[in-house]
């Protein structure tokens, strides 16, 4: 249950970013529920506790409607990782990325570490259309589950549309290279940084594909933050009234 | 929605703030403790004193006094007060001018002499630190905002003076101020901020019009503020500027908010919205028309109207859970039990959560939702006897167990919830089973032990259960008193048999089984009942009972009833064993049982007592002699069985009283077979060869008997050769005349075949002259074989004993060789005197003697001495120079 993990604290977060409609929310939900579902707009944004061995994990999930755009730094601020989601039928929403997102992570961590998700690859890639999880298969009834209808982002008219499969807009060179322009905004040096070919994801929320891996990979990643958060809060000069420690006891010289 | 966590209950009634006068407006309040001031807008401040009384609802109401009322002199709306409890004053801010009043009297506080006063001009806003960072208790630190410049001034207030402790500016023109500790947490005009007053330090948070929509900034807790966001979000920033809990969505309009925990209180223009913090959901929703203010001191949330004054009255948490539980929204409830853990004590959060849980247990199990409710049930540590209690019956009678109060659940029992579905009741039933099983065992259902037990016992037995044998099998506690008669509803009587023996009751047990067993009662649970009564007779330590239903036993089935006494260990431990003579005794009504456990003893446990071997022999021939008189012919093969063990008992045993059986055998001439043993056990082999050749006329078991008779002497070679004499005497000492050739066909047959037995010198001495040698060549063949083989033998064996006498004697010298010493004051051992050269003799133990003492000894020993160890002797003790050694030391 997660309500009852809220009353602990999260010792390390990490924010999923992107344009509205590339299935933040279902991304998260595929992860922490298991299934996929029709999920609305969400509004401001949300937030999840996620247990990582001894560690919480704070996971939130943002809005991406330009209404709440103002508020994405408030999320970034001392993010470990940060999740930047297009939709891999959507040209667009890659570019937003850059445009409009990749300032919000300015408050992250310095050594935030970024992954570059291409949602909805069940739309593009055979690979993706299979159940990962065999434990709880994709849903069937649910509205939208026949033909699925690419995203609704502008389409350049360039692209050619086959009927059978929608067309894949955004191949994996082309978020290898955002996360390369990435690093340099961050100037962060591309030989000592986390490469692109283990940071850029294909996933699709529908099917569960590449979704814990993702999730998985990331919270491994984030552990060297999380200790070093902690050794530098052992150092707070803060003083911790219950963790007291009696002196040596001295024996009391009588006068 | 429809959660009621707030009542609005009025305060200050219209006509006690302004009577009938319409333009008048509430512009501001603070509440104190009991004390209520209103500020409106003609200047007036009203102070009541407002007292909580129960209303007949169960509810609380508010009756206000007014107790006085004070025009400030401004002709302009007192826009903010605040009370400095600590300095009874009030901070009063009317007409860009900050100054004090007194709490009590609303008198304006001169200023002190000197310098600043008591007043700050200019101010268009200001807040109180609700974390003060001055330890002096008698003042109080305040933010103000200054309409001239973009500056922030923090001052500290005394009783009759401001002291300016910092300003600060800011980029653009703040409009909310909030303060805590060292934080400024502010509203510009395009966006919200941190400042630190002291390091300078700032926070942008994120982008807000304020020019178009009124911002709010709310001090909700240590460093944790409460903002107005665009898009109608209630965001959450604290001072490092990170948002640590998910905004909430309450309206666009939002004229004031208050955390009143774990909801967030939202005063629209036409109602009050309440979201919970904990799921970011809305709750509830209150309609409030003209709403203008809404303030929260102290935990108390006060709103007002332009005209009046109310007060938002939080429900007791447990009726806001119960609301939910009675909703069946039992996730809410226990995220709205389960947040509010910090709010309340230690011991009585425990008991609270402990009861919404098992509450909500019972919401999933009426629900048929068995996998949650089971879960709830585990966690809120259920009395498992709460959900026995559910199901008419199961509970004993003797069972203290009342139901908990307030009831858990709306039920009365199982048929109410299920409302006659049988199939319900089943999966009810079911789930009851398998959860009595998981809690079975575990430290939560100890107390109630009996109860689940029993509960578990009489659902087994209904629902035909397998594990019902299991559950008895196991050490368990179910109730006899109250479980019997379910066990007998539901012919479960092999399994009532079972709960008697767990609660000591073998007798009962035993009685219930045989009357199944009998037919008398029905219970198909085990077809092979008597088998397993008789298991349980040979298992049963209390010999009484084993005596009281062995009789009905072998009456059944003597054969398997035999068990009883044959199965029984025969391990060290005999104390609890009955007696076999008690056994004999016991079975003389039943003889083959009799004779199946005599097997038993002298076949099987090999007893060596003579009782037991005479009694079955004599039982044995009883067989036999019956069967041979027996008046329709026994079947074939029975006879030869019969004899046949009597034959194998007779030969085998040594312990029966030959005497006694052959005096039982006279007069039967069929027996001369069993004759010739008894005659062989009684060394009479002449008179037992006798029968066999001459009688029985049967050679081969003459021969045999020769075999046999000489196997279990001491002498077996010995006494066997003699006997194989004996035979052949017999064989060539003749009988009647037409026999003589078949006896001495036998007499050639056996030689042949014994050659190597006989003694060769002395059997040619007997043979008829007349025999051809070809006859004999397989006889002379063997014994000529033997004789050489013997020889050879006992040579190979003279030549290996001297091998080995040899190592032997090497051994030991490699063992002693050790110098001896011999010197002219040692003597030497034969005759005493001392050495005087170095030529000795060694005796065995390296004693040195004279060569001329040894020599004379030797002659002297050959001479007297022929006896057997003689020459062993001499090899033994034999003088071996090789092994002196000369040695002169000294």
């Amino acid at each position: 249950m997660p309500e009852i993990s809220k009353m602990k604290k999260p010792d390390v977060k990490v924010v999923i970013l992107g344009d509205m409609n590339v299935g933040k929310t279902s991304l998260l939900h595929r992860y922490t529920e298991r299934k996929f579902r029709d999920t609305i707009s969400t509004v401001g944004g949300a937030f999840y506790l996620k247990q990582w061995g001894p560690y919480n994990i704070s996971i939130w999930d943002t809005a991406g409607r330009e209404q709440f755009h103002g508020l994405g730094s408030m999320y970034c601020r001392g993010a470990a990782a940060v999740i930047l989601t297009y939709d891999v039928t959507s040209w667009q929403s890659l570019a937003e990325l850059e445009e409009r997102f990749l300032s919000l992570t300015d408050t992250a961590n310095h050594d935030c570490i970024y992954a570059i998700v291409g949602n909805k690859a069940d739309l593009t890639d055979p690979r993706a259309q299979l159940p990962a999880d065999p434990q709880s298969p994709a849903e069937g009834g649910e509205p939208g589950t026949g033909p699925r209808v690419p995203s609704a982002c502008p389409t350049p008219p360039a692209s050619p549309l086959s009927p059978g499969s929608p067309p894949q807009q955004v191949g994996r060179e082309e978020a290898a290279a955002l996360y390369g322009r990435v690093l340099r905004y961050k100037g962060l040096d591309e030989g000592s940084s986390l490469p692109a070919d283990r940071m850029c994801f294909e996933t699709s929320a529908r099917t569960g594909y590449n979704v814990d891996l993702l999730f998985e990979t990331l919270f491994d990643l984030v552990l060297p933050s999380i200790l070093r958060k902690r050794t530098e809060n052992q150092r707070s000069p803060t003083v911790d009234l219950e963790d007291y420690c009696e002196p040596p006891g001295r024996r009391r010289g009588c006068c | 929605m429809s959660v009621k966590a707030f009542e609005l209950v009025p305060a200050v009634e219209r006509d006690l703030l302004m009577g009938d006068k319409a333009r008048i407006n509430v512009e501001c309040i603070e509440c104190c403790g009991k004390h209520l001031y209103v500020g409106t807008n003609d200047c007036f401040i009203h102070h009541f004193l407002l007292e909580e009384v129960p209303s007949q609802k169960g509810g609380i109401k508010y009756s206000a006094q007014k107790l006085q009322q004070k025009y400030l002199g401004l002709k302009k709306p007192v826009a903010e007060l605040r009370a400095a409890s600590a300095l009874e004053r009030l901070i009063v801010l009317c007409d860009g001018v900050l100054f004090l009043v007194d709490m009590a009297t609303l008198e304006t506080v001169p200023s002190a002499t000197g310098s600043g006063g008591a007043k700050i001009k200019g101010v268009t806003s200001f807040c109180m630190n609700g974390n003060p960072v001055n330890t002096d208790p008698f003042c109080v630190e305040i933010a103000v905002i200054s309409s001239r410049r973009r500056t922030v001034q923090v001052y500290t207030v005394y009783e009759d003076r401001v002291q300016l402790v910092k300003e600060v500016t800011t980029a653009e023109q703040p409009s909310v101020v909030s303060l805590d500790g060292y934080f400024l947490c502010l509203a510009l005009a395009s966006q919200y901020m941190i400042l630190n007053y002291t390091t300078g330090a700032s926070q942008d948070l994120f982008p807000y019009n304020s020019e178009e929509r009124r911002p709010i900034v709310k001090r909700i807790g240590r460093e944790e503020f409460l903002l107005a966001a665009p898009g109608g979000l209630g965001m959450f920033a604290n001072a490092e500027g990170v948002s640590q809990r998910a905004p909430v969505n309450w309206s666009e309009s939002v004229i004031g908010a208050a955390v009143c925990f774990p909801y967030v209180v939202a005063l629209d223009q036409d109602f009050i919205s309440i979201h919970s913090m904990l799921d970011q959901q809305l709750k509830q929703s209150l309609a409030f028309r003209d709403g203008h203010i809404l303030q929260d001191f102290e935990g108390k949330v006060v709103l007002a109207s332009t005209k009046a004054v109310y007060v938002l009255v939080p429900l007791p948490l447990e009726q806001q859970i119960q609301d939910l539980l009675s909703g069946d929204r039992v996730e809410e409830a226990l995220v709205l039990t389960e947040g509010a853990q910090p709010n309340i004590p230690r011991d009585r959060f425990q008991i609270l959560h402990r009861r919404i849980l098992q509450q909500a247990g019972f919401i999933q199990f009426g629900q048929l939702q068995f996998q949650e409710a089971q879960e709830y049930f585990r966690k809120g540590e259920l009395d498992v006897r709460e959900l026995i209690s559910l199901y008419p019956l199961l509970l004993p009678p003797t069972s203290s167990f009342t139901r908990c109060h307030p009831p858990l659940h709306p039920f009365a029992d199982l048929n109410h919830l299920a409302q006659g579905d049988l199939e319900k009741v089943l999966r009810c039933k079911r789930f009851l089973i398998s959860y009595l099983g998981s809690v079975r065992g575990t430290e939560a259902s100890r107390a109630s032990r009996e109860e689940v037990d029993t509960a578990l016992l009489k659902l087994y037995a209904e629902q035909d259960h397998e594990s019902l044998l299991d559950l008895l099998a196991s050490d368990n506690t179910c109730l006899l008193a109250d479980s019997s008669p379910w066990l007998e509803k539901h012919s479960k009587f092999f399994a009532l048999g079972l709960l008697y023996r767990c609660n000591g009751q073998d007798s009962a047990a035993l009685q219930l089984w045989i009357r199944v067993a009998d037919g008398e009662l029905q219970d198909s649970t085990r077809p092979d009942l008597y088998e397993y009564i008789v298991d349980f007779l040979t298992f049963c330590p209390n010999l009484d009972l084993v005596w009281r239903y062995s009789d009905w036993a072998l009456k059944r089935d003597p054969k398997v009833g035999v068990q009883i006494f044959t199965k029984r260990s025969s391990g060290k431990d005999q104390s609890g064993q009955p007696m076999p003579d008690d056994v004999i005794t016991y079975l003389e009504k039943h003889s083959p049982a009799r004779l199946l456990y005599l097997e038993h003893l002298v076949l099987e446990r090999r007893i060596k007592k003579e009782k037991f071997h005479s009694l079955l022999a004599v039982l044995y021939l009883e067989q036999v002699l019956s069967l041979l008189e027996g008046a329709p012919p026994p079947a074939p093969g029975q006879l030869s069985l019969a004899r046949e063990r009597l034959q194998a008992l007779l030969r085998e045993s040594n312990l029966y009283r030959v005497q006694l059986l052959l005096g039982k055998m006279e007069g039967c001439d069929q027996l001369l077979l069993e004759r010739a043993t008894l005659h062989g056990k009684l060394e009479d082999h002449g008179k037992a060869l006798d029968i066999l050749v001459h009688q029985l006329q049967d050679y081969s078991s003459a021969e045999a008997y020769c075999l046999w008779a000489s196997s279990s002497s001491s002498q077996g070679a010995a006494c066997r050769q003699q006997l194989l004499h004996l035979l052949l005497d017999m064989y060539l000492g003749g009988g009647a005349e037409e026999r003589r050739g078949d006896l001495e066909m036998a007499a050639v047959d056996l030689l042949n075949r014994h050659g190597e037995r006989f003694d060769a010198v002395r059997v040619l001495s007997v043979l008829p002259e007349g025999w051809s040698l070809q006859l004999l060549k397989p006889f002379l063949g063997r014994a000529v074989r033997t004789s050489v083989h013997a020889s050879r033998t006992s040579r190979l064996a003279l030549g290996l004993s001297r091998a080995e006498n040899l190592q032997l004697l090497h051994d030991r010298l490699k063992e002693r060789k050790k110098p001896i010493l011999v010197s002219e004051k040692r003597g030497c051992h034969l005759c005493h005197n001392t050495f005087s050269c170095p030529d000795v003799v060694c005796l065995p133990g390296a004693v040195p003697v004279h060569t001329h003492c040894i020599a004379h000894r030797l002659s002297d020993s050959a001479l007297n001495t022929h006896a057997d160890s003689a020459p062993s002797k001499h090899v033994d003790s034999a003088p071996n120079k090789n092994s002196t050694q000369n040695s002169n030391h000294t």
